[in-house]
């Protein structure tokens, strides 16, 4: 997507969904996937008449944290505000949200690729219901009503499309390693609008701003800040004007779709919330979340590539977050070279194998495993068949129980290669040894692999071959 | 102080409201009474005045993040709404 004519800038607006048991302002419970529709909406999620909303204090904790996973500044003065609107998704006619006074203050994301994306602020709001169109009607789910949501709004620093891509997969993994969300795209935890503009490079003004609304992968972003660039650059070399504008992204069609011109946009009537009284945080509550805080990606990312792992096998095992706390557990107990034997079963095995449901071996099984390569014993194609089946017992048991045991013991490696050696079958090959044919000496180290069902150690079997021979 | 048909049809739309034009006379007059009476305000400098969020100096009221019952169940909060289809609230196409 190379066009030196022109540069685009993006900005991004984030909404995360924060993993509370219950809404931001209603007891109703949070988590609706298996729920009937309305199951989970209550009288306050319904906007009744006299229903007073109360804070969840989880949500302010969990804001908190994201707001220290995006190494922003927490406003221990936040309040809420109403936002208004009439449409069927929000039964109150308002949202509460924080306009003048978020939760976060700035804050910057460092991208992998070495970029950098600065927070404007993030604040925290309620979501709206669901609706689902069908023939002429309307049908309105409350159960997403009020689900506490953080929205980030960057600065517009980006300026590609995969900068654009990058910085929502950062954003995601903050959110995930923070414990502020599950972040799971499929079920709608995250959202993304993305605001693009194309100027000549250097230009003192930006272009016209178009937003792409409601993006819930990073596919669809990258997609959608291209088709847009092209769209763009098209318009403004054809000499066509055009106004600021809401789009939405069509994934069948693979483009953007005019939604509604920001002229006509929607006047919000904002004013202060009066049910819900203003936040104070004390001084040491900021402290209490940082010390709560769990091990996060980036901290891991750094901690991975200095013990040597590339990058590449870095970022599969951050996209994995167990396997990654895992990971970060058996660096700490162990050096770098077995640490990367590990990062090599979980990358190019486990995740392989699909088995993430089950168990992921614990740092004690992992080392005795990794012990007994080193030592051995196991064979590393024995041991990666073991690393699989470990969720029934110790490496060892479940190597003996697979008969995968190398056996190295000398006195039963001798008596084995002198069977061998006696057989009809290697006698052309003992002759081509003794005759200085080494190349017969890899032949005659398979027929005891094979005498011993690939249980040989086949390091010491060729060297008690060539003593014997 | 004077509304405009433009605005008065704009504040309608906003409100989701249909009116007929004699009730958007009636309320234009009782709109821009109300105003030329609040209008009065605009005398009291509040240059550097805090917006008020709060009357009673309350701060800080928050609850657990414990489910609630709150002792009224999906049918009976649904028989509240106008139409109902497949357990969910029904209203016109807004698409």
């Amino acid at each position: 997507m190379k066009n030196n004519k022109y540069e685009m800038t993006i900005g991004i607006e984030c909404h995360v969904q924060l993993a509370t048991a219950t809404k931001l302002f209603s007891g109703a419970k949070n988590d609706s996937r298996e729920a009937v529709p309305n199951e989970n909406a209550s009288p306050i999620d319904w906007g009744l008449p006299g229903m007073l909303p109360v804070l969840n204090e989880r949500a302010v904790e969990l804001a908190a944290r994201l707001g220290l996973a995006l190494d922003a500044k927490i406003n221990l003065a936040s309040r809420f505000d109403r936002k208004h609107y009439f449409y069927p998704d929000l039964p109150s006619g308002f949202q509460r949200t924080q306009l003048y006074e978020p939760i976060i203050g700035e804050g910057l994301v460092e991208l992998p690729s070495g970029g950098k994306v600065r927070v404007e602020h993030a604040h925290l709001e309620e979501d709206a219901g669901k609706l689902t169109h069908v023939g002429e009607k309307t049908l309105v789910d409350l159960n997403r009503a009020g689900t506490p949501l953080v929205e980030i709004v960057s600065m517009p620093d980006m300026h590609s499309a995969r900068e654009a891509r990058e910085y929502c997969q950062e954003l995601q993994k903050l959110a995930i390693y923070s414990g502020a969300s599950d972040a799971d795209l499929y079920h709608g935890n995250m959202r993304f609008d993305v605001n693009i503009s194309v100027a000549e490079p250097g230009a003192k003004k930006l272009g016209t701003r178009v937003e792409v609304k409601n993006i819930n992968s990073f596919k669809a972003v990258e997609r959608a800040v291209e088709y847009e660039f092209k769209r763009q650059v098209g318009l403004i070399e054809k000499g066509e004007k055009f106004g600021q504008e809401t789009r939405g992204w069509d994934e069948n069609k693979q483009k953007t779709v005019s939604q509604r011109s920001k002229e006509e946009a929607m006047d919000y009537r904002y004013m202060p919330e009066p049910d819900v009284p203003p936040v104070r945080l004390a001084e040491g509550f900021v402290d209490g979340v940082r010390a709560e805080m769990p091990v996060l990606h980036t901290v891991l990312r750094h901690e991975f590539l200095k013990i040597g792992l590339g990058e590449a096998v870095v970022e599969t095992l951050l996209d994995n977050h167990g396997l990654a706390l895992r990971m970060h557990e058996v660096v700490g107990e162990t050096d770098a070279k077995t640490a990367k034997r590990v990062a090599d079963w979980f990358s190019s095995v486990w995740l392989a194998a699909e088995v993430t449901s089950t168990e992921i071996p614990s740092v004690a099984q992992l080392l005795e495993l990794a012990e007994m390569v080193a030592a051995g014993e196991l064979s590393s194609t024995a041991a990666k068949e073991v690393l699989l089946k470990m969720s029934v017992g110790s490496p060892r048991a479940v190597a003996e129980k697979l008969q995968l045991l190398q056996v190295s013991d000398e006195g039963a490696l001798e008596e084995m290669v002198e069977r061998v050696l006696a057989l009809p079958a290697a006698a052309k090959a003992v002759a081509d040894v003794k005759a200085g044919e080494m190349k017969a000496l890899g032949f005659l180290v398979g027929l005891v692999m094979k005498e011993s069902k690939g249980q040989a150690n086949p390091g010491k079997v060729q060297g008690i071959i060539k003593s014997k021979v | 102080m004077k509304i405009s048909d433009k605005e008065m049809t704009h504040l309608a739309e906003l409100s989701g409201l249909t009116l007929t034009k004699t009730e958007m006379t009636n309320l234009q007059q009782d709109l821009e009474r109300i105003l030329e009476y609040v209008s009065q305000l605009n005398e009291v400098d509040t240059e550097g005045v805090e917006p008020t969020y709060q009357t009673f100096d309350l701060e800080n009221v928050t609850r657990a993040d414990v489910p609630i019952d709150y002792g009224v169940t999906k049918e009976q909060l649904l028989a509240l709404a106008p139409e109902v289809k497949d357990g969910m609230i029904a209203v016109g196409g807004v698409l």
